[in-house]
């Protein structure tokens, strides 16, 4: 009998600990996982309800109605009033084809519900909403709307930043497609083979080519690794492989500075081989390569060589920014900054602020380092390197009168197909107002030619329009 | 004894109270479609619950908590569906109306009738005889073939065959002495516990299969003598899970669903995953009644009815629903320890076990804890059979709550 009862009552534990972790479960599952759960746009529910709910309208950092919502019947209904201009940075919102870029990223600010459900519901009880919050953008409207004019039938991206904030001030990729008009033309949006959904500015990587060599440069400067006087011959030979100047004539006995300003190939082989693989990927991780980059939409991590097993012809490769290295538009805007902002790379973004439906600023963004990617006297260094590029070298097409601009050309070999054509460069110089990263895709022309005077173009406009 | 009048009188009032905003609640939700017979339907429920209630503790001199228990739950049940669809809400009613009267019927034949424990061997015709019926008559249903058709009426055996079952391992184990004599007696048990688990995976009802199981473990686990014998069951029905986990798509399809549902969410996964939507977006405190919309679920008045609840009425109304559960369980074994006579102590453990398990397998199933198979929760899903069989157990577990003879031989 005493033993029956011991047995009976262990079993009785056993059901009540299944019991007891059901709750918990529950629990569990209410708290961490729920949220995500619902916010899947598989949940039919979401529409019925965010449909009830006035979203938020989309402004830019002037205040410009770029989206917003209207009664359509019984429910809301979605506007864009800039057509393609906005595909890649605020998206899209369908019931049947779902969410996009800052109508997914923002969808609960948006909607003013909140991340946790159990807030959410306290908060109901209290204040029941009908109404969302409005996004305001780091981006200026006249300079989105010009960039992508400058940019017209090309394919490619653009980003324009502010270098010590990182402020965003125009990010364009190209092609893109209209999210008004998203539901007719959705079948040739899947299938267009130049992919208009992809956000090259974010998600295309592509081969740095000699914008990279800046990067190079850094790491040469403080490892103190450059060559004070190389002999160019237009060609270097690394394990037999010939690595070619883009004209294929040599500059002469060029320097670091030198070598920079006509983009010496050799010379930045040459010196990513002495540097080595460790020192050069120790200088682009600090530049993000290889790190993820925090962002208000997701950034495709850009790739560089890691230590380790890789040949010499590959590290040479790599120094002039060919072979393994992959970066983002977004990233090459960021390096330029970094060197603008005294080797300061700062977190970029894309949602200057929230503001409730009363009108009150509920979030703003702080201005956040993510990166101390050299030291002010090698960033300053650079620059002025930078300067001499625009004013001598590759870069004249991105001349200023009165203003010094910095700037570094690029045209990545590309195996796929025609060339890429690269600018990165800042203005005014001395007193950073704008970082730019353009890149023309397959334009099978060199970076000075076509990407240098787009940038210029846009460099100018920035800072003859935008104030603060 | 005027204390314990009053003490009773507290819990059913205010299960009275619930059931009055409830369904208060329901009429709002149906304003424009109210009728007068909603209305009666729905006032005749709260009164018979009431009523029953009221008798109940006037006649019986055991628990009175169990059935007020399961009032509550048949109460949240009722109402749920009553939401989700007012014809099945309808039906449920008389569904429970019948199991009541059935469960004062089984509570006075049960009490009445000696010899309970001496039919070992009736019980176990009467459950392989209903298997067959079941094989050789049933109809597939979602896969799994558990109902049968009799002029027009259909039901699913194996509800009744889980009452069978207890009574017959409660008989089995009461006269484990005289079974022990003979050669194989030890083993009698064992051998028909195995078939019956064979004849539930030839109907393909996993959900079954596992309450079989676990009721058996457990009852053999405080009983047998044998305790090798213990062990090796373990052993044997753990290999024959891993064995039909590799050999029966089936039985793989059930794990897969649970580790990833999200995976198979436009096939497989579509009823666990709309589960899911429907409990994440309930939150604490629910939606509401009448503002969630449980009736995306597939097959939400039955299997998910727990879902329904949570999103509706908050997971804090589910975890509810799960410590009601606890208390029956508790309840029940409580009623086994003090029974002194043997039969009925192990048929109330069976109950209680059998309770506790099937709920435990539902919930966990639809909450994405434990690999879905669909059974019913007792009390609270919408059916027929699963209904009644379940007020004929907590009949049984009524009579076994109280003083009874000592069998002695």
């Amino acid at each position: 009998m005493e033993k029956e009862i011991k047995r009976i009552i262990t079993v009785l534990a056993g059901i009540c600990i299944l019991f007891v972790s059901l709750v918990v479960y529950l629990t569990y599952f209410q708290i961490f996982k729920a949220d995500k759960v619902k916010n899947s746009s598989y949940n039919k529910r979401l529409w019925i309800n965010e449909e009830k709910i006035l979203r938020g309208s989309i402004i830019d950092r002037n205040g410009k109605i770029l989206a917003y919502s209207e009664l359509n019947g019984e429910t809301y209904a979605r506007v864009y009033n800039y057509g393609s201009l906005y595909s890649h940075i605020i998206g899209y919102s369908y019931r049947d084809y779902g969410k996009s870029n800052l109508e997914l990223y923002y969808n609960n600010v948006l909607l003013n519900t909140s991340e946790s459900a159990a807030l959410n519901e306290l908060k109901n009880l209290v204040e029941p909403n009908s109404e969302g919050n409005t996004l305001k953008l780091t981006i200026d409207h006249h300079l989105q709307e010009y960039s992508r004019n400058q940019m017209k039938g090309k394919k490619g991206a653009i980003v324009a930043m502010n270098p010590s904030t990182g402020e965003i001030y125009a990010m364009v990729s190209l092609p893109d497609f209209n999210p008004s008009t998203l539901r007719e033309d959705w079948g040739n949006i899947v299938e267009d083979e130049n992919s208009p959904l992809l956000n090259r500015a974010i998600s295309g990587l592509y081969q740095p080519g000699s914008t990279f060599k800046v990067v190079t440069a850094i790491s040469a400067l403080e490892n103190n690794m450059y060559m004070e006087d190389y002999e160019c011959t237009g060609t270097a030979v690394v394990d037999g492989y010939p690595l070619k100047d883009y004209d294929g004539k040599g500059h002469g006995t060029v320097n670091l500075n030198e070598a920079l300003i006509y983009s010496c190939n050799p010379y930045f082989a040459e010196t990513g081989i002495k540097l080595g693989i460790d020192r050069l990927s120790e200088t682009a991780e600090k530049f993000l390569l290889n790190r993820e980059i925090p962002f208000d939409l997701p950034v495709k991590k850009s790739l560089f060589p890691k230590k380790g097993n890789i040949g010499k012809t590959d590290v040479a490769a790599a120094s002039i920014g060919q072979g393994k290295v992959l970066v983002t538009p977004l990233n090459m805007a960021l390096i330029a900054s970094g060197i603008a902002n005294k080797g300061d790379i700062m977190k970029p973004v894309l949602v200057k602020e929230v503001i409730s439906k009363d009108g009150k600023v509920i979030d703003s963004f702080k201005a956040e380092m993510i990166s101390r990617a050299t030291d002010i006297f090698t960033a300053n260094e650079l620059k002025n390197m930078m300067v001499d590029v625009v004013n001598k070298g590759t870069g004249k097409n991105a001349r200023i009168s009165n203003i010094r601009v910095a700037g570094k050309t690029g045209t990545a070999e590309n195996p796929s197909g025609n060339d890429h054509a690269w600018f990165i460069g800042f203005a005014p110089a001395d007193d950073p107002k704008i970082a730019i990263a353009v890149i023309l895709e397959e334009e099978g022309s060199t970076g000075g030619q076509k990407a240098a005077p787009i940038a210029r173009n846009i460099m100018l406009e920035a800072l003859n329009t935008i104030n603060n | 004894m005027l204390n314990r009048g009053v003490n009773y009188k507290i819990p059913r009032n205010l299960l009275f109270l619930f059931e009055s905003i409830a369904l208060f609640l329901m009429f709002m939700y149906y304003r424009n479609a109210l009728d007068r017979s909603t209305i009666i339907y729905g006032l005749s429920l709260i009164f018979i619950i009431y009523i029953s209630n009221l008798i109940l503790s006037k006649i019986v001199s055991g628990d009175n908590y169990i059935f007020l228990i399961v009032t509550m739950l048949a109460s949240i049940g009722i109402i749920m569906i009553y939401r989700i669809n007012y014809e099945q809400g309808f039906k449920q009613i008389i569904w429970i109306s019948l199991g009541i009267v059935l469960f004062f019927a089984t509570y006075f034949i049960v009490k009445r009738i000696k010899g309970w424990e001496k039919l070992f061997l009736y019980y176990c015709l009467a459950s392989v005889f209903l298997f067959l019926a079941t094989l050789l008559l049933g109809r597939r249903f979602k896969g799994a073939i558990n109902w049968i058709s009799i002029g027009g009426i259909s039901f699913q055996p194996t509800e009744i065959i889980k009452i069978l079952a207890i009574l017959m391992i409660a008989s089995y184990y009461t006269n484990y002495d005289r079974f022990k004599e003979k050669k194989w007696g030890r083993y009698y048990l064992i051998g028909i516990m195995y078939l019956f688990v064979f004849f539930l995976f030839l109907q393909r009802d996993l959900g079954s299969v596992l309450i079989f199981c676990s009721l058996f473990l457990a009852l053999q686990y405080i009983y047998d003598e044998n305790r090798k014998l213990v062990l090796a069951n373990i052993v044997v029905l753990m290999f024959s899970g891993l064995l039909g986990y590799v050999i029966f798509p089936h039985v793989r399809i059930r794990f897969e669903t649970w580790i990833n549902p999200w995976e198979y969410i436009d096939t497989i996964g579509y009823q666990i995953t709309q589960s899911l939507f429907a409990i994440s977006e309930g939150g604490f405190f629910g939606t509401g009644l009448g503002l969630g919309h449980p009736d995306f679920i597939p097959e939400v008045s039955k299997d998910f009815i727990f879902s329904a609840i949570c999103e509706e009425m908050g997971i804090l109304t589910g975890i509810g629903v799960i410590m009601l559960f606890m208390i029956l369980v508790y309840r029940g074994f409580k009623i086994s320890i003090n029974q002194r006579n043997k039969f009925f102590r192990i048929v109330a453990l069976g109950i209680s076990i059998l309770f506790g398990i099937q709920s435990f397998i539902i919930f966990g199933g639809v909450i994405n804890m434990i690999p879905l198979t669909g059974i019913t929760i007792p009390f609270v899903s919408y059916g027929g059979s699963s209904m009644l069989s379940s007020f004929i157990a907590l009949g049984i577990l009524q009579v076994a709550s109280e003083e009874l003879d000592i069998e002695e031989d």
